[in-house]
């Protein structure tokens, strides 16, 4: 057997009400691909991150041994030079620079003048490169030129270049096409033998099979078992690790009687940000009914967040499909929401939102998954944040509002949703993560919405809170609200979730009622390891 | 023994929420003690200073780049800047008095300016930031020197004379003295009715009424009120163009504080993407608010050629530099979001009072450009302190 290089022993980090890592162990060994599994929000990352320094001691508890040497770095730099390397999902390079250039950035050979030697500096990398067999770009080239894929290679040759011997992929092949895939599994090949030791996070199972030699699995900040031989492990046995607890009680769900069709979507699709001809979304089409939640599943980057943000409106240009509503009065605003509405109410030609202003117009709230990027309005109040989407309810025909009646209906809300606020008047940012998510549920709530999307509901926040959300949930669904939960947590989208759709690489691969569900079926469907059945 | 202990920590207690009190007051009233101590050193350096007819005129000055201020404070307030505005005083002013000059009546001629040169012009602004997301600072930066060009063209490079008697009235009249007072008082009375009514409101709906910021804001208002109806009364009335700036003022603050355009400024400034995914017309609502701080700026070319009764090209010079500092030193924060109207103004008038002190000492002009440039980075600089501790 070989070397121990890398051994992590009782680490625990916590964050404000939550604890991220608790109690993780486990070795990795010289010359060896260890894979670091586990659903979403397990903590892998950040566990990536302690062990990069990017939290660096003692802000988390536990042990770092390298080769045998306790190490407790202070910042990334440290950990750097004790030869860790980590290749981030979002690749650190500088776009407008060449491939040498950010190889050796801040590191290059300079002649006698202290001039930088730049024939040097290429004929390193173009050494460095050879070394690992990666060909098809030089080192001149600038890296945005360069696909993901070759990127990547050029992260990892920088980690090396840097006498890396721990190397961490985290998710490395979500953006990569098949080939690139091919070719990142040669040179991690060709690292075994150079005796790099290598950990490799991902859910695609498949993969695992081909290049690990061990597993070891992390669920809610803890290791389960020990590091395993990945010859010994099946894969349902990895699968069952990873989601394996008892879940009956977190879970309130009620059942309602399922009412109407209210929602219908069809062929929809959204483009890539990125890469050109690519999709985020494809072809997908799922009815939602009166009466049921409708839990959407799948990995991250799977698609799930761009197919409901589109149809919410929010990618006019680079988004297609059709969106039917039927057996709703919609509130209509304008001439031409009356005359889109009177079309999606018939047979006739379906409606396409082309901004979140219309979609709210029609009966649509979102919940959004990064609530501080992109759903709270940090540094205002709670007030604010609560009404911005309703204003029209508290305010005149000629648009002012009504302070006091905002007030009082703010404050409504704050007793229906038992919201822990010092007052209306605090920014939102000094709520929890719960009680701000209730504010903007509340947001939503007063736009009297037909249909709500949740994505992500309880992303980073406590088991109670959690709980309270869900009993929302149901009295919204109870209330005729058509409600939509994405979540990255099976439990939670199998425990709330009448029927599921799963997601993998931008398609609905299957559909799912609540008692067919099963957490190794929905895995098995959102790592591809089982296909769409025709 | 132990109950004068208890005493005196009682005393302590009671000094410490008195200071408690007094530094809230100072933090959140920063810029309104500046103003003063600044009119105390200028009152107490030059006799001139703190005189009805002084008074008078700083109110006549401020106003011209306070009204652009209001507008500015709404363009920062979603993130944006204009500084096009100066510009736009000069080609605005060439505008109207040309149009005067050709013949046409004084009455056509003003909303004409106001709806070409300020509509137009925010228009054009509003549609390339909106439209095509370029950074409004370029944009307008490239519009500073086409409507500088422009109104060097119309003008043909000279200073262009009023013909129209009347027009001289808008920009340079006052009100009667008698009928000033009695707006004043009318005001005063008009403050206490709508304290009365809020604090009814509040009432109603169960809502806890703050005494404290009540008796601050009728200080406030009384004493402001009390030196306006001084002035104003023993001098000559109220300028023209303070009437009109005072309900630019009201009109500003009011959209800002009680409708619903004034809520989505707030939320666009604070996260313009939540605010998009919130229901708001991102595209709708720069657009409008590009286009108030141009029209404003159109007027305020209007009022400055009424008041010298003729437009040179090149009036309204740095007048960009004025307002922008108004509303950084009134707390509008630059990364927006966060300011008010109320704010602007007390920083348009630290920026007046500071030019009309600084030329009564006789101060040189290069100092008053060194001294005004400082100021801003000050007011910057305490924007950075105060957001980093809340940090």
């Amino acid at each position: 057997m070989s070397e121990i290089v890398l051994e992590m022993k009782n680490i625990i980090k916590d964050f404000p009400g939550v604890r991220a890592l608790n109690n993780v162990n486990f070795e990795a060994r010289s010359g060896e691909l260890l894979a670091l599994v586990g659903e979403n929000g397990a903590g892998k990352s950040t566990l990536m991150k302690v062990l990069s320094g990017v939290w660096p001691y003692p802000t988390y508890e536990g042990d770092i041994y390298i080769k045998g040497q306790l190490k407790r770095f202070r910042n990334t730099k440290e950990a750097e030079a004790s030869g860790v390397a980590i290749i981030y999902q979002e690749l650190n390079l500088i776009p407008e620079l060449t491939v040498a250039e950010n190889i050796f950035l801040d590191r290059q050979f300079t002649t006698s003048y202290g001039t930088i030697n730049w024939s040097q500096v290429n004929a390193e990398t173009q050494k460095l490169l050879d070394d690992l067999h990666i060909r098809g770009f030089k080192p001149t080239d600038k890296i945005k030129e360069l696909t993901v894929g070759k990127q990547q290679m050029v992260e990892i040759a920088k980690a090396l270049s840097k006498q890396a011997e721990i190397l961490v992929f985290d998710e490395p092949t979500s953006a990569l096409t098949d080939k690139e895939v091919e070719a990142l599994f040669k040179i991690i090949r060709k690292l075994k033998k150079q005796g790099v030791c290598m950990s490799y996070i991902s859910h695609k199972m498949e993969e695992l099979e081909q290049i690990a030699e061990r597993v070891i699995v992390l669920r809610d900040g803890q290791t389960i078992g020990d590091v395993t031989p990945m010859a010994e492990l099946t894969l349902d046995k990895i699968i069952s690790r990873m989601v394996g607890r008892d879940i009956k009680d977190m879970f309130p769900k009620q059942d309602f009687q399922r009412g109407e069709k209210t929602l219908e979507v069809k062929n929809f699709e959204v483009d890539h940000p990125d890469l050109p001809g690519e999709k985020k979304v494809k072809n997908a089409s799922f009815c939602a009914y009166k009466g049921e939640i409708l839990g959407i599943s799948g990995l991250m980057g799977s698609g799930r967040t761009e197919l409901v943000t589109g149809i919410f409106g929010a990618f006019p240009k680079t988004s297609r499909g059709e969106v039917y509503l039927q057996g709703q009065s919609v509130n209509i605003k304008s001439p031409a929401d009356a005359i889109k509405q009177g079309i999606g109410y018939t047979s006739g030609p379906p409606l396409k939102f082309e901004s979140p202003q219309e979609a709210i117009n029609h009966g649509f709230g979102l919940v959004t998954e990064d609530r501080k990027a992109v759903g709270l309005i940090l540094g205002q109040s709670v007030l604010q944040n609560m009404t911005i989407s309703s204003l029209e309810t508290v305010a005149n025909r000629w648009g002012v509002i009504n302070k006091a009646k905002e007030r009082s209906l703010a404050n409504e809300y704050v007793d229906k949703l038992s919201i822990k606020t010092p007052g209306l008047d605090v920014a939102i940012d000094t709520l929890s993560g719960g009680n701000q998510q209730k504010v903007i549920v509340a947001k939503w709530l007063n736009t009297k919405p037909k249909v709500l999307i949740l994505d992500e509901p309880t992303r980073g926040i406590d088991v109670g809170a959690k709980v309270e959300i869900y009993n929302l949930l149901n009295q919204l669904v109870e209330e005729g609200v058509t409600v939509i939960i994405i979540s990255s947590e099976l439990p939670e989208v199998m425990g709330m979730s009448d029927r599921i759709l799963v997601m993998c690489e931008g398609e609905i691969v299957a559909e799912l009622s609540h008692k067919a569900a099963k957490k190794e079926l929905i895995m098995e469907y959102a790592t591809g390891s089982r296909k769409k059945e025709a | 023994m132990s109950k004068t202990l208890q005493h005196e920590s009682t005393q302590k207690v009671l000094q410490h929420e008195n200071m408690q009190v007094v530094l809230k007051f100072l933090k959140e009233n920063g810029t309104l003690v500046a103003l003063v101590v600044l009119m105390l050193i200028f009152s107490f350096s030059d006799e001139s200073f703190f005189t009805p007819r002084n008074l008078t005129n700083l109110a006549r000055q401020t106003t011209i780049t306070g009204i652009i201020a209001v507008g500015m404070t709404m363009v920062i307030l979603i993130n944006g800047i204009d500084l096009s505005v100066g510009s736009i005083v000069g080609l605005s002013a060439i505008s109207v008095t040309l149009m005067m000059q050709a013949g046409l009546n004084m009455w056509l001629a003003i909303p004409l300016t106001l709806i070409l040169v300020g509509g137009g012009i925010g228009l054009w602004n509003g549609f390339w930031i909106a439209h095509y997301k370029i950074p409004p600072f370029i944009i307008t930066l490239g519009m500073m020197t086409i409507a500088r060009g422009l109104a060097l063209t119309f003008s043909g490079g000279g200073s262009v004379p009023v013909m129209a008697p009347g027009f001289r009235q808008i920009g340079g009249a006052f009100l009667p003295k008698s009928i000033s007072i009695i707006i004043i008082l009318a005001a005063l009375v008009f403050f206490f009715y709508s304290l009365y009514r809020s604090i009814q409101e509040k009432k109603k709906y169960g809502i806890e009424v703050q005494k404290q910021e009540i008796m601050t804001s009728a200080v406030i208002a009384v004493v402001g009120l009390l030196l306006a109806m001084w002035v104003f009364g023993s001098y000559r009335g109220i300028p023209n163009p303070v009437v009109i700036f005072v309900v630019i003022v009201f009109a500003g603050s009011f959209v800002l504080r009680n409708t619903k355009f004034g809520r989505r400024l707030y939320a666009m400034g604070g996260n313009e993407e939540a605010a998009r995914l919130s229901g708001i017309n991102i595209y709708r609502t720069s657009l409008i608010v590009f286009c108030t701080v141009t029209v404003l700026s159109a007027l305020a070319g209007i009022l400055l050629a009424s008041r010298l009764n003729g437009a040179s090209p090149n009036l309204g010079n740095m007048f960009e530099l004025d307002a922008i500092s108004a509303v950084i030193i009134g707390g509008t924060s630059f990364a927006g979001g966060i300011g008010t109207i109320t704010g602007t103004v007390i920083g348009a008038f630290i920026i007046g009072i500071l030019n009309n002190g600084m030329s009564l000492l006789g101060v040189p002009m290069f100092y008053q450009f060194i001294v005004r440039g400082l100021i801003i980075i000050l007011a910057v600089w305490f924007d950075v302190l105060t957001k980093k501790k809340k940090g």
